[in-house]
């Protein structure tokens, strides 16, 4: 609904802006098994024109549910000056908490509660997590690109409306194996109706938000 | 000795068989537990070290799901986040100790090292073993390193908070203690060690279980790898199995493993007993055996040894023997047949010893058996005289040859009979076809001399069956013993000698003389003397002349053999000329007196008194058809005429003689030999039968010459004989010529020649012609 919202609003700023930009990139995440990956985060950078340059979309405000002891969603793209709100739909408290760089804070929720919203101004990745349900994390992605998208359930992102150029298409994705170096493409549009396909493979740790047996190691 | 060995060949048969069963059996039991020993020494082996590997990730998991709970920590995440080094040294240290490690760290995701507990140790920078680290995220994730010669468990926990934002590693040393503990949580082997090759090619022990048995060593010192499948091997003079185990290492790690040891001397303890308990029963066993074949050999060998006694007493002649007691196995079975084998064989001896010393004809006893008899007899009764008689049946060869031998069997075993009636008491034999021995010990000359009239009074009888009457013509001849005469086969010669005499005398009875005995063993010895004698011409020739009474002049000789014997002294002619003849060396005899005579007749003949030489010819010479050959060839040696030798013989020579005799009489009368019948008068021949013989001359006996001066009868004899042979043509001489009167007499009835005593005895060839010469000169 956010998201829909979202891109609404994305699409009336294009069209005010000027011309209307056919160009599309087609993002396909698959695991080192060639599942499809969800909720990765593809960022585009454009070489030729600074995102700067493009006027701001107006400041958002993000809500972050929790829901049967899980986060919704997984991953929350930001733009910096976006605001993020928490809300307990469950019946238990949780105690939120982060440790990122880009914005520190812990308090509890009670059930039906919601935190007051919190503006993300840097850009940067916050892990959230909850203090007393050690399998609930959601990661707050402040972009400082306006091209994003997340990858769905069959691991596709999508980009419409592209102009022409060269763009560096960066993925990130919470299991992302640490100490490695975020995979990165350079992508060259070459038309207003070019549609390019990109695929990346990544090789991830496993989903923290599964819970672990830990009566059964896997050695 | 023999049954001894059999007995112990048996017993050691069984006892051998025994021994060889019971080592093999044992051999047998000892290699097949020996293998199942190896194969669950295998096995186990193969259990043991999955176990420990179990094992050590059961601890390992320990460790980790402490430190997982430690990394949830809500204050060590914060501090490890906001990058307070030192409130997560003191945490780490803190539950360091919990878990047992020796050394905690904290590293971020690049393997830099942020926090480490042991400031004492090696300072690290960088985690040696990022594999672990990429690994941590994945799964959980402990291995076995080796740092500081020292072998020790890595486990590495990634902490998040709740992203990743670093990974506790935890060093758990596995070292003596940590096996040992392991051991006694789980039924491990005693022997467990740790090895790390920390020099390429070569394995250092690091850590062992509760028993250090050095198995590392060992196989470092074989340096044929590692034992990756369980291997039999000798650890310091004991069996193992060894079996190498790998373990979960990080790459970068100098390799360890696990050495698991199975002692096989372990595994055979429990069997020490067992082998004691069997080594007893074989020694019990054995025991039992030797007895029981020493028993059951004995029970065989005793019933043979047995037999075997009484084989020897039966080949002793000892027939009277049970040799064995009644068994009803083989043995008893053949100790009947033994048995039954002796009767047959005491029946069959007693059959043969009778046949052998029995006459068949009469059932008497034979030669043999009576020999015996009397040498026993003999030497019982030595100092008594008994009485030997040799009855002979003249006529039996006779009888056999003309009527046949049943008809002789008949007339012996009648004889036999009617010996026996008369001779009550006495011994019976029958020694030849024709002869009986009868032996009566206890009887003296007279006894024995009225022993003999009676059986030659039933013998006389004669012997009667259907148209046939027989006479037997019995003779007895009597040797009495004589004290120091032991033997029997002597004293059997003497009576048969005496039963030859006997035999041909009138009385049919006769005693053994010693004198008259011909057969003494002494003459034996004679006849090799006498070729000895022949051969070195020790006889000598001696002549005693004949004294022609019509002239009054010694014109004739008769060469007489003398033998001058070097032991016995003179020996007369007598004494060996029949045994000469006998033994067939007359011929010799007679060649020698014929070339010595004919000799001597030439030298005579030289000196100018020829002399007719008379020598004396046997009748053994007249079968020799070459001897008138052989005579004239010895007178042309010496060229003398024929007319110089004269040949006697005498009457026996000639008559009823074949005809080789009267051919060679012949051919000498023939050659001019003169031919002069010796001894006549005395035997049978008469003139009428002379007439067809070449005969020359006759030589009257000297019986009749002896008396013949004063017997009238003699007279009358001689006159007679010398008037007949005058008108048949004969020279006759007279022999034995002892006084004047009968040479007057001899002279007065005009025969030719008188030879004897009173004219000269025999003299050698020199006297004579000195002699010859004496009355030569005295006639003229």
């Amino acid at each position: 609904m956010f998201k829909f919202g979202w891109l609404c609003t994305f699409w009336l700023a294009s069209w005010c802006a000027g011309p209307v930009f056919a160009a599309q990139l087609v993002v396909q995440v698959a695991d080192a098994q060639g599942h499809p990956v969800s909720d990765a985060v593809i960022t585009l950078a454009s070489e030729s024109t600074p995102t700067e340059s493009s006027p701001s979309p107006p400041s958002r405000t993000y809500y972050i549910d929790q829901k049967n002891e899980t986060f919704i969603p997984y991953v929350q793209v930001f733009r910096p000056g976006d605001k993020v709100i928490f809300r307990n739909s469950d019946t238990t408290r949780h105690q939120v908490y982060s440790f990122s760089k880009i914005r520190k804070f812990e308090f509890v929720l009670r059930p039906g509660q919601s935190s007051p919203a919190m503006e993300l101004d840097s850009t940067g990745i916050a892990a959230v997590g909850c203090n007393i349900h050690d399998d609930m994390v959601t990661y707050l992605f402040v972009s400082p690109s306006a091209d994003n998208a997340i990858s769905d359930r069959e691991g596709t992102a999508r980009f419409d409306h592209l102009r022409p150029g060269r763009y560096t298409a960066k993925i990130w994705h919470p299991q992302l194996h640490p100490g490695r170096v975020e995979p990165s493409r350079v992508v060259n549009i070459a038309g207003s109706s070019d549609s390019r396909v990109l695929s990346f493979t990544l090789s991830l740790i496993p989903n923290p938000r599964d819970s672990t047996d830990h009566d059964h190691p896997l050695y | 000795m023999p049954f001894m060995g059999f007995r112990l060949r048996l017993a050691l048969f069984f006892v051998a068989t025994l021994v060889l069963v019971q080592l093999l059996t044992a051999g047998l039991v000892y290699e097949v537990t020996r293998r199942a020993m190896v194969t669950e020494g295998e096995r186990q082996l193969t259990a043991n070290a999955a176990a420990f590997v179990a094992q050590m990730d059961d601890i390992s998991a320990r460790v980790a799901s402490n430190v997982e709970v430690l990394s949830l920590d809500y204050a060590l995440r914060s501090a490890i986040a906001e990058g307070d080094n030192g409130t997560v040294l003191s945490v780490l240290r803190n539950h360091g100790r919990r878990v047992g490690a020796s050394r905690m760290l904290l590293i971020d995701s690049d393997g830099r090292v942020e926090v480490d507990t042991d400031d004492a140790g090696t300072p690290m920078t960088t985690f040696p073993f990022p594999d672990l680290i990429d690994r941590a995220y994945d799964q959980r994730t402990a291995a076995i390193v080796a740092i500081d010669g020292k072998a020790s468990w890595m486990v590495v926990v990634p902490i998040y908070a709740p992203q990743p934002v670093g990974l506790v590693v935890v060093n758990v040393p596995v070292d003596d203690a940590l096996l040992t503990h392991m051991q006694t949580l789980s039924a491990l082997p005693r022997n467990v060690e740790l090895a790390a090759e920390l020099v390429p090619g070569h394995w250092t022990r690091l850590a062992s279980g509760s028993r250090h048995a050095g198995l590392v060593e060992s196989i470092a010192a074989v340096r044929h790898g590692l034992p990756w499948k369980p291997l039999l091997t000798r650890v310091k003079g004991r069996e193992y199995m060894v079996l190498a185990q790998r373990l979960k290492q990080p790459k970068d790690s100098a390799p360890v493993v696990a050495i698991l040891g199975y002692s096989l001397d372990d595994a055979l303890r429990p069997f020490r007993s067992v082998v004691i308990a069997w080594a007893t029963l074989l020694a019990l066993g054995l025991g039992v055996g030797l007895l029981g074949a020493w028993l059951t050999a004995r029970s065989v060998s005793r019933p043979l040894e047995a037999l075997a006694s009484a084989v020897r007493r039966i080949e002793a002649g000892d027939y009277h023997v049970s040799p064995i007691t009644i068994r009803h196995d083989e043995i008893g079975q053949l100790a009947i047949a033994f048995k039954n084998m002796i009767e047959s064989v005491r029946q069959r001896e007693a059959r043969i010893r009778h046949q052998a010393m029995h006459d068949s004809v009469t059932d008497l006893p034979n030669r043999l058996a009576a020999e015996a008899t009397l040498d026993e007899a003999i030497a019982v009764e030595g100092t008594t005289a008994g009485a030997l008689l040799m009855i002979g049946l003249t006529r039996v060869p006779e009888i056999t040859k003309t009527m046949g031998h049943a008809i002789c069997d008949r007339l012996m075993r009648d004889s036999s009979q009617r010996i026996q009636r008369v001779a009550s008491g006495t011994y019976l034999a029958r020694t030849s076809d024709a002869q009986f021995m009868l032996w009566a010990p206890v009887c003296d000359q007279p006894e024995a001399v009225a022993l003999a009239l009676r059986v030659l009074d039933t013998l006389n009888e004669s012997y009667q069956e259907t148209d046939l009457n027989i006479d037997r013509l019995p003779s007895v001849g009597i040797a009495i013993t004589r004290p120091g005469l032991s033997r029997a086969s002597t004293l059997l010669r003497h009576a048969e000698v005496a039963q030859f005499t006997a035999s041909g005398s009138s009385s049919a009875l006769s005693f053994y003389d010693a004198a008259t005995d011909p057969h003494r063993p002494d003459q034996l010895s004679l006849m090799g003397d006498l070729r000895l004698a022949l051969d070195t011409d020790a006889l000598a020739l001696h002549y005693q002349p004949k004294l022609n009474l019509a002239s009054g002049v010694i014109d004739g000789a008769e060469a007489l053999l003398r033998w001058d014997h070097p032991q016995r002294g003179s020996v007369p002619p007598e004494a060996f000329i029949g045994m000469a003849e006998d033994s067939g060396n007359i011929q010799r005899v007679t060649r020698w007196v014929l070339a010595s005579a004919v000799a001597q007749a030439r030298q005579w003949n030289e000196l100018g008194t020829p002399l007719r030489v008379a020598v004396n010819l046997s009748a053994h010479d007249l079968d020799d058809l070459e001897l008138p050959e052989k005579i004239s060839r010895l007178l042309a040696i010496h060229r003398l005429p024929a007319s110089c030798l004269v040949l006697e013989v005498t009457e026996r020579a000639v008559i009823g003689e074949p005809d080789t005799a009267i051919r060679v009489l012949m051919a000498l009368a023939e050659q001019g030999f003169a031919i002069a019948i010796d001894d006549f008068g005395v035997g049978q021949s008469t003139f009428a039968y002379l007439r067809h013989l070449p005969v020359t001359e006759i030589k009257i006996d000297q019986t009749f010459v002896k008396q013949l001066a004063t017997d009238a009868n003699d007279q009358i004899i001689v006159q007679s004989i010398v008037d007949l042979g005058h008108r048949l043509g004969y020279r006759v001489t007279a022999e034995g010529v002892e006084d004047q009167g009968a040479l007057d007499y001899l002279t007065s009835i005009g025969c030719d020649h008188a030879q004897g005593y009173f004219i000269s005895r025999a003299l050698p060839a020199a006297d004579l012609s000195r002699f010859i010469a004496a009355t030569g000169d005295s006639a003229v």
